[in-house]
Formats: structure tokens, C-alpha cells, sequence
């Protein structure tokens, strides 16, 4: 019987097993081995060509040489820091509004930031087309606040470059992105047993002392979740971004992102250099390993793991 | 230890089981066949190989007849390919072309008792360039079209990769029907010799100018088309009159052109101010700073005095572009208008079948009607950059192409001669699909110019026009079903009248180079030029870039020559 104990996990396991190698691993090697190889438009009888480190290489005086690399590197640091800090801090505040809030109220509430998240981008994206295009409500906005005038696409426009740009790809992906940590918060402040809220109450403890000595404490595992989720997300993202790219809503080279850059480069139309972007792509799954775990232990993950002390 | 050895017991049965579906998974996908994805039955290979299937002899219908019966006897049925085409709503015929040149053969080999028959598998797209992308990216998966019906330029790239069939052998047999066709445009065809693609139509890109618009700032139109023929009338003059036309109020712009891409509309001011492209000797592409630096300037100046909008390269085709160009003034609740329009020649019954303008009166969109277009459009060569110069057009012909792995959707596709049958016989449905007649109606639809000199005759035919009109011309049903619609609203003497004048235009044109790396050079013109518009660069800020960029490319630094 022993045997067949061993068996049963193995059979569900396996099925994650699949999903995992075929999905993730397997795509993963293939990455790592089409940047060694002279692939491009799809030729796949290339892969079984080798080109050495030359991809790497071209990479790297590409990112020497071509005057746009270096806004493609700065948008990524820029877009992927200032949205991280939307999601996670934004999240944290959604969820303790949508905490304090009546019951009620409060599913509504969180139904509408869940909003971004369940529209299909190209409609998402088409919104914030209108929204921030050279004639839309947000230049009649600034325009009323008299801080404009004329037409102006603030993704674009020289006088407003690069943070124009930055901000609108911010903030369109915050939108999308900031409902996820609510959504984790909300459940891990709910978690939290009532009686401590009540006594901190009783002692007289404001709003601010009950977020920063309570809610943060006790919810740190789901910020290191969050933060480190989220990281990776943005590290690879690039749907939002394509169709504001595409749209020419934000500059090209100040919304594109290293996981956009990949894309481009292995599918646009005038490139196809799936070798060129496997390297880039390979650069990036190295980045995002090694910022996952720095930030893993620069937020004490390991800390948290400890096992309990003391009797149980 | 039991724990851990159960631990590790589990995790092997989870490595065996994985590895299992993997191969499993894996055997299956290899068992389908790879790219080629052919459909091959137990009939195909338990006969042994096959005979070999007819040479082509240049006779069509011996040929077709031919290549009928030899699949007759080979078991084959049916036959099926699929057509992958692109461009302007009325340019339907390149796909529907194909569709009624098989419905041909089809009544061909039924009339001679053969019981066989073609399916086509129509895959249209409104953007040559994605369309473009489709093919690529479909062929390593068998899932490509068999035809592919787009710009020329494509042939360098899928030809150099070996994703085209070489027509060269069937052409040559054929030789007597190609003559007929315009031999620079059969030239276009050709990648390093060898013969890639057929021409399906070609156009010039005239300026168009607003009669309407040009009558209320009081500039007579007569003779322009001549002084801009001779070289008298310039870029420099064109933007002296964008300028007055809105000064006066009598447009809201002076320019508007296309979005996206540089290429093919403002390549022309390149050739318009004396550059180049190409260098035939070296092969190599060519950056021409001075011409370039030119083209820029003019761009940078339009926009600079609110002439062109700054961010006319992200303007929507039917909802901004088009309305614009054939609207009324804002200020008398149209859409906008301009004075000049660097255009295409299937603007013009573009124009006539999709609701662009925004009529003031009524408050609806609706199409324009033939008169209308005649009425409010002048139209003269792409004029010459700057005194000295030469006017120019520039023409992207359309190729049937047919993909080197034509015939894959068939039964016994890797037998050889199988295959070598399928793909005579889309060559045989290729040279179907030229026919004058077909070649003419796309003409007329979609206001392309005709590719041989039989089809630019039947434009000339007043009664071949009026069975046109009145769907008497004998297409399938289910093609003319398709564009019935489009036929009632272009099928008009002035629409073959304006083709008519349009072709001398021919004699002035150019050609984007044949190139595999050209595409990609094309794109970093439409970042500089776009850059250049919305003043984020100045004009020798956008050279310099580009200059940047070539050089910062190992591929474009080793195949472009950067002069002046």
C-alpha cells in the first residue's frame, strides 16, 4: 500500500508537472537556445544553426550605438519603479478604503477598480486613447485649468518628453495593475482578528497608527507577495503598452520597455530578429530572477519563513 | 528516511509521468508532419511513387486540361489553396481574382468531363504590411497562404528566403502572354534574376488639390498639371499655396498625407529631390543625407506653420485621413479640409464606395459620387522638390506570388510530383487570374492601372464598360455577388477617364528598391520623418538619426551606403 500512496500525489502533481515544463520550462530553454542561433522571420530550420555569443554582441553595440536604447533601458527602470509603487502602495490604500467601508459599499467599490483588469486591453487601450489624445478630455482638462493651450498629445509632445509619455504608461498600467494588491490586501486585512482592531480603538489608537502598527505588520508577507509579483509582471509586461505604442498615444521609444522591445524585435514587421530578441529576452529573465530575489531578501523573506518558536 | 525515500519515490513517478505526456506530446506534434502540414492518405503512399505529372507547355487550356486529368487518375478530387491578399476596400478583385480564375478551370474540366475540382480559401487583410507578417509567421507552421497577393517589395525578403516559388521555367513557357504585360512591371517581379511574382496591378500616387478650395483663394487650375510636368511648379510653390489657402480661411490645412510609414508616399520626395535609394552597382541600399535632409525640411516647415498636423503619422485612415481630404471646412460643420493631398490613385474611387465625407446638409456620411470626386479633385504629378528637378510618382506594383509550398492542404503533398502538380496548377490559376478581363475590372473598382497592355484596351471600350455596369461580363456568382456593390458605385465613364489621364503618370515613375533589408530601412524614415512633424527633431537633427541608427545596426551598416 505504501507503493500506491506514493503514486496518488505523483498523478495530480504530475498534471502541474506538464504544465509546468511545457509551458514554462520547456519555452524557457528554447529562449535561451534560439539566442545562440541565427533565427530570423521565422526561419525555424535556423535553430539548428549556431552563432556563438553574436546576438549578445549585437545586443550589446546596439545598446552602445543606436541613439534609442537608451530611452528603451531608462523607460523600463522608470516605468516598472513608478507603476511597482502605484500597485503596491495604491493597492495597500484601495484596500483599506474598501476595509473601512461599509460592506455593501465596499463590493461595489472593489468591483470598479476590478474594472481595467477585466477589460480587453485593445478596448482598455482605446479609452485612454481618447482620453489622452492631442484634442481629448484630459488636454480640455488641463486647458480649462489654464495650463495648455491647443491641441497637445502630452505622450508625444517634445515639451512634455519623456515624462509625458512615462506618466501615461504609468498610469494606464497602474489602473490595471493597482486592484491586484487591493484585492490580496483587503483579504489579508480581513484575516486579521477582529479584537485586535477593536482594541487598538479602545486605546484610542487614529487610522494612522492602526494601518502602520497593524495592518503593515501583520500583512508584511502579502507586501513581499505583492511587491515581488508584481515586479516580475512589470518586468514582462507589454500588452498595454504595444497598443499605446502602436497608437502612437505615447512616443515610441519613451513607452517602450525592455518586454516590449522583445516583442517588437521578434514580431514587428519591419524586424522579425527572433535571435536578436531571444538575447534580449534571455537579458531580461536574468534581470528578473536576480531583482526577484534581491528584493526577496532586501524584505526579509527568509524571515518570515523561520519556523514558530516556543510551544504550540 | 521512509519519508524521504517515499519524497523521492514521488517525485520520480512525477518526472516518469511528465516525461511520458512530453514525448507523448511531442510524437504527436512530429506525427502531423511538421511545416508542411500536408494531408497525406494511406492511397499516397501505398500506390508507391507517382508518374510524373505534365510539363506546362504554355498552351493554357491544354495545360489545365492536362494537369486535370493527371490528378484524375492520381485519386485527387478535389484541390484546395488558400489566397492571402491585402489592401483599399475595393481592391477585392486580388483576392476574388484568384477565386473566379479557379471557378475557370473548374468549368473547364467540367465541360471536358474532368471530376475535378478547386476550392479557394480567401484570407483578406486591409494592411498589406500585417499582412505581410501573417505569411511569415504562418509558413514554418504549413498555415501561409498559397497565394500571396502583395506589394513587390516583399519578394527580396520571402525570395531570399526561399518562401517564394521561382516562376522563372512556367514564365518562359508562357512567354507569348507575358509579353503582352508592361515589362518594367513584370522587371518588378524579379529577385536576382529569377521570376517571383506576376503583376496583378500597379497605380501612381498623383497630387490631388481641391478644385473648391482653390477656387475660393481665386488660383486658377488650368495648365497646372503641365507647369508641374515641366518643373515649373515646386514643392516651393506648393507650400506658398498651402499657406495662402489658410491664411484666407479657405482650409483648415494646407497638406494632409498618409499615416504610419514613410514608405511608399513620401519616399517620393527623395526622387523629387534628385536622390536615391539604391545603388545598382553595389547593390547596396542608399541614405542620401541631402535629399533627405530636403524631404525633411519641407515636412518640418508644414507643420512648424500649421499647415500639416504635427501628428498626421498617428491620423485614423477613415475617420480622420480620408474625411479630411474630401471634407468641407469646420467652420461650416464639416470635418475639416485641405488644399493638397499627397494620395494614391485608388483614393479616387475609394472615395466613391465608403462613407467618408460628412455631408453639412444632411449631418450623414455618405460616399461621394463620381461627378463629386471629378468636381472637387485636380490631380497632378508628385511635383519636383525645388527648381532644376524632376517631377516624379512612385509605383508599388501588387505580384501574385505563389509560396514555395504551394498545394500543402492536399492529399500526397510529399510526393514530389504531387506537389510539382499542385503548383503548376497555381501557376495555371495565376496566369487565369491575369486575364484582361479580370485585370481591368480590378482596374476599374479600385482605380489600380492595368498591367497589360489587352486589359489597358478594354478600359478603352465603352461597351465593354456598359456590360461591366450592367454585370453581363459572365463572373461567378459568388465573386460577383462580392462585388456587385462596388461595381454599381465605380463602374463610371469619368472613373475610366480619370484612369485614362492618370497613365502617363507611368513615364515619371519610380521604384522602392527590391531589397530584403529595405522594409527595415523604411521604418527608421517613418520614426525620423514622424519625429521631424511633431518637431521633436529638426531636420538635420532627423538625418542625423537616421545616420545613427544604420550605423548602430551591424545588417544596415554592412548594406547601406550613407552619401552626401
Amino acid at each position: 500500500m505504501p507503493g500506491s500512496r506514493s503514486w496518488a500525489p505523483a498523478l495530480f502533481l504530475s498534471i502541474m508537472g506538464f504544465l509546468v515544463v511545457a509551458f514554462y520550462l520547456l519555452p524557457l530553454l528554447l529562449t535561451v537556445w534560439a539566442s545562440f542561433t541565427p533565427i530570423r522571420d521565422w526561419r525555424v530550420e535556423s535553430l539548428g544553426k549556431s552563432v556563438g555569443l553574436d546576438n549578445y554582441r549585437r545586443l550589446f553595440y546596439l545598446i552602445r550605438h543606436d541613439p534609442d536604447m537608451g530611452k528603451v533601458l531608462e523607460t523600463t527602470v522608470v516605468f516598472v519603479s513608478g507603476t511597482l509603487l502605484v500597485n503596491v502602495v495604491g493597492g495597500f490604500l484601495l484596500a483599506v478604503a474598501a476595509f473601512l467601508l461599509d460592506e455593501r459599499v465596499s463590493l461595489g467599490f472593489r468591483l470598479l477598480w476590478l474594472l481595467p483588469r477585466m477589460t480587453p486591453v485593445a478596448v482598455f487601450g482605446l479609452l485612454w486613447y481618447y482620453f489622452f489624445h492631442g484634442n481629448g478630455m484630459f488636454v480640455h482638462f488641463l486647458q480649462a485649468l489654464g495650463l495648455l493651450e491647443g491641441p497637445t498629445w502630452i505622450g508625444q509632445d517634445q515639451r512634455f518628453l519623456p515624462w509625458g509619455a512615462w506618466f501615461i504608461i504609468i498610469f494606464v498600467n497602474g489602473l490595471v495593475g493597482v486592484s491586484y494588491g487591493m484585492i490580496i490586501f483587503y483579504s489579508a486585512f480581513k484575516s486579521i482578528p477582529r479584537d485586535i482592531y477593536m482594541a487598538a480603538l479602545v486605546d484610542g489608537a487614529r487610522l494612522r497608527d492602526i494601518i502602520l502598527k497593524i495592518m503593515v505588520p501583520l500583512t508584511r508577507w502579502h507586501i513581499i507577495f505583492v511587491t515581488v509579483w508584481q515586479l516580475l509582471s512589470l518586468l514582462t509586461t507589454y500588452a498595454h503598452l504595444y497598443v499605446l505604442v502602436e497608437w502612437r498615444v505615447v512616443d515610441k521609444w519613451y513607452g517602450m520597455t525592455w518586454s516590449l522591445y522583445v516583442f517588437e524585435t521578434a514580431f514587428g514587421s519591419t524586424v522579425s530578429d527572433q535571435a536578436l530578441a531571444a538575447a534580449a529576452a534571455v537579458i531580461l529573465i536574468v534581470v528578473g530572477i536576480g531583482l526577484g530575489l534581491a528584493t526577496l531578501r532586501i524584505m526579509g523573506f527568509e524571515r518570515e519563513l523561520k519556523p514558530v518558536r516556543g510551544d504550540i | 528516511m521512509a519519508g524521504r525515500r517515499a519524497i523521492s519515490r514521488s517525485v520520480a513517478a512525477v518526472i516518469v509521468v511528465v516525461v511520458i505526456i512530453v514525448a507523448g506530446a511531442a510524437a504527436w506534434l512530429a506525427s502531423r508532419g511538421g511545416g508542411g502540414g500536408a494531408a497525406t492518405t494511406s492511397a499516397g503512399t501505398a500506390g508507391g511513387a507517382a508518374a510524373a505529372p505534365p510539363e506546362l507547355t504554355g498552351n493554357f487550356t491544354k495545360d489545365a486540361l492536362a494537369i486535370g486529368r493527371w490528378l484524375e487518375e492520381h485519386g485527387v478530387g478535389q484541390v484546395t489553396y488558400t489566397v492571402m491578399a491585402a489592401g483599399d476596400p475595393n481592391s477585392v478583385m486580388r483576392m476574388y481574382g484568384i477565386v473566379e480564375a479557379a471557378e475557370d478551370i473548374n468549368d473547364l474540366w467540367s465541360e471536358n468531363g474532368v471530376n475535378v475540382k478547386i476550392t479557394i480559401k480567401t484570407d483578406w487583410s486591409p494592411d498589406f504590411k500585417k499582412q505581410y507578417d501573417n505569411f511569415k509567421s504562418k509558413y514554418e507552421l504549413g498555415e501561409n497562404g498559397d497565394f500571396f497577393v502583395n506589394s513587390y517589395i516583399y519578394i527580396a525578403p520571402l525570395a531570399s528566403q526561399g518562401r517564394l516559388l521561382d516562376l522563372t521555367p512556367w514564365v518562359q513557357k508562357y512567354q507569348g502572354y507575358f509579353s503582352d504585360f508592361f515589362q518594367t512591371l513584370m522587371k518588378a517581379g524579379q529577385y536576382q534574376g529569377k521570376q517571383y511574382g506576376i503583376p496583378q496591378d500597379t497605380e501612381a500616387r498623383p497630387l490631388y488639390i481641391r478644385k473648391d478650395v482653390a477656387r475660393c483663394m481665386g488660383w486658377d487650375l488650368r495648365g497646372l498639371d503641365e507647369k508641374v510636368k515641366n518643373g515649373q511648379f515646386t514643392w516651393q510653390d506648393v507650400y506658398q499655396k498651402a499657406k495662402e489657402a489658410v491664411e484666407k480661411g479657405c482650409a483648415d490645412w494646407g497638406l494632409i498625407h498618409r499615416k504610419g510609414s514613410a514608405h511608399p508616399d513620401l519616399i517620393q520626395f527623395i526622387f523629387a529631390f534628385g536622390g536615391k535609394l539604391y545603388d545598382p552597382q553595389t547593390g547596396k541600399l542608399v541614405v542620401d543625407k541631402v535629399a533627405i535632409k530636403k524631404w525633411f525640411q519641407v515636412e518640418y516647415q508644414f507643420a512648424r506653420d500649421g499647415l500639416l498636423p504635427r501628428d498626421i503619422m498617428s491620423w485614423d485612415w477613415g475617420t480622420q485621413i480620408h474625411p479630411t481630404i474630401v471634407g468641407e471646412r469646420k467652420a461650416d460643420g464639416g470635418d475639416g479640409n485641405t488644399l493638397f493631398d499627397i494620395g494614391g490613385t485608388w483614393y479616387w474611387t475609394e472615395w466613391q464606395s465608403k462613407k467618408y465625407y460628412l455631408d453639412p446638409k444632411t449631418g450623414e456620411r455618405r460616399p461621394l459620387t463620381p461627378e463629386e470626386v471629378a468636381e472637387k479633385f485636380y490631380y497632378t504629378l508628385f511635383p519636383a522638390g525645388e527648381p532644376g528637378k524632376q517631377p516624379v510618382t512612385l509605383s508599388q506594383p501588387f505580384m501574385w506570388m505563389i509560396a514555395a509550398n504551394a498545394g500543402k492542404e492536399n492529399p500526397h503533398y510529399n510526393d514530389a510530383n504531387y506537389r510539382k502538380a499542385y503548383q503548376e496548377l497555381a501557376f495555371l490559376i495565376v496566369v487565369k487570374a491575369s486575364d484582361p478581363e479580370i485585370n481591368a475590372i480590378h482596374s476599374v473598382i479600385s482605380a489600380h492601372l492595368p498591367v497589360s497592355k489587352k486589359a489597358a484596351n478594354l478600359l478603352k471600350d465603352p461597351q465593354w464598360v456598359e456590360k461591366l455596369r450592367n454585370h453581363q461580363l459572365g463572373l461567378h456568382q459568388d465573386v460577383l455577388s462580392k462585388i456587385a456593390d462596388i461595381i454599381d458605385k465605380t463602374a463610371d465613364p469619368i472613373n475610366i477617364q480619370f484612369l485614362a489621364n492618370v497613365t502617363y503618370m507611368l513615364d515619371y515613375t519610380h521604384f522602392a528598391p527590391s531589397h530584403p533589408l529595405y522594409d527595415k530601412l523604411a521604418g527608421i524614415f517613418a520614426d525620423a520623418v514622424d519625429k521631424v512633424i511633431r518637431g521633436e527633431m529638426t531636420p538635420d537633427q532627423g538625418v542625423d538619426y537616421i545616420v545613427q541608427k544604420v550605423k548602430a545596426d551591424p545588417d544596415l551598416s554592412a548594406n547601406v551606403e550613407i552619401i552626401g
